[in-house]
């Protein structure tokens, strides 16, 4: 028995195959093919409905989606960040009063300062 | 309407006329290769209307691509590629429409009522149990009279797969077929 070539015997099995897969003989199949091929290439392929071709925009729809997710992620995160910088700030860069004004508050009152005014003169 | 073809030159006239355009010379060439391509199809789907479909996407897939089409290289050999692609992307989108459809919905190859044979019944059923590239092989080789190499070119495979394909193929028919066979 040989693998690669049917034998005498099976050469049946050949003309089953010719016969299953044989195309068609018809002249008219032929030139009604051929007007369709043409009408499909004309058209551009097929005319698709609505759901198919919201099929077709289904995987970069869920690609934008996916991208507006984690770019809307990064900018609460983001904003979080910023906000809790900013009361850190805040909280170490409250300066204290200053000499002059601590010096002030210490002495005496306005009405002591009156009465130096008026001493003087 | 151009002239019919004769030869490979004036093949090549057509696909230049063609790639500058010329709706009468793609015509022409569907109308010189639409039979081969239709055979090159065949073996790789699983049903006429399949390979109806296949040989339309086939040429919609070769004029979008004529442009970039060598006219120095063999016309043919360059579509019927184009043409198994087309079948093989085919078949690939039938087993994922397949797979979420009931199983009693499995497509078999194209059954002529009219046919009765218990031979051809039961090759039928052995071919379902070859790969779909052992089957587009043995048909091509078998029925279509394809070279191994021109196996090979055509599905995209080295040529010595294409032979393995065959032999594995033939071993798997006979061993389905032994009794069909032996009683006969």
């Amino acid at each position: 028995m040989n693998d690669d070539r049917w034998t005498p015997g099976e050469a049946e099995l050949t003309n089953e195959l010719r016969a299953m897969y044989a195309a068609p003989t018809d002249e008219s199949y032929w030139e009604s093919l051929e007007a369709r091929i043409l009408a499909h290439v004309g058209r551009g392929g097929d005319v698709q409905g609505w759901w198919s071709a919201m099929t077709d925009l289904a995987r970069p729809a869920l690609a934008a989606a996916a991208i507006l997710i984690f770019v809307a992620g990064a900018a609460v995160m983001h904003s979080r960040q910023l906000e809790a910088s900013e009361a850190y700030t805040s909280v170490i860069s409250a300066s204290p009063p200053s000499i002059e004004t601590a010096a002030r508050t210490a002495s005496a009152g306005d009405g002591d300062a009156v009465i130096d005014y008026i001493m003087s003169h | 309407m151009p002239a019919p073809v004769d030869g490979v030159a004036s093949e090549r006239a057509i696909v230049i006329a063609a790639q500058r355009g010329s709706d009468d010379a793609f015509s022409a060439l569907v109308r010189i290769h639409q039979r081969r391509a239709y055979s090159v199809v065949r073996a790789i789907v699983l049903s006429h209307e399949d390979a109806e479909d296949a040989v339309q996407e086939g040429f919609l897939h070769a004029h979008r691509a004529l442009d970039r089409f060598r006219p120095d290289q063999p016309f043919g050999a360059w579509l019927y590629r184009i043409m198994a692609n087309a079948a093989l992307d085919l078949v690939r989108r039938r087993k994922v429409r397949d797979a979420d459809e009931l199983p009693d919905n499995i497509p078999i190859p194209f059954r002529d009522p009219a046919e009765s044979g218990e031979l051809r019944e039961r090759l039928q059923e052995a071919l379902t149990h070859l790969t779909d590239r052992q089957r587009s092989v043995i048909v091509l080789h078998d029925v279509e009279g394809f070279t191994h190499g021109e196996i090979g070119r055509t599905l995209g495979i080295p040529e010595g797969t294409a032979r393995s394909d065959l032999h594995h193929a033939r071993a798997t028919l006979r061993k389905l077929l032994l009794n069909i066979r032996s009683s006969s």
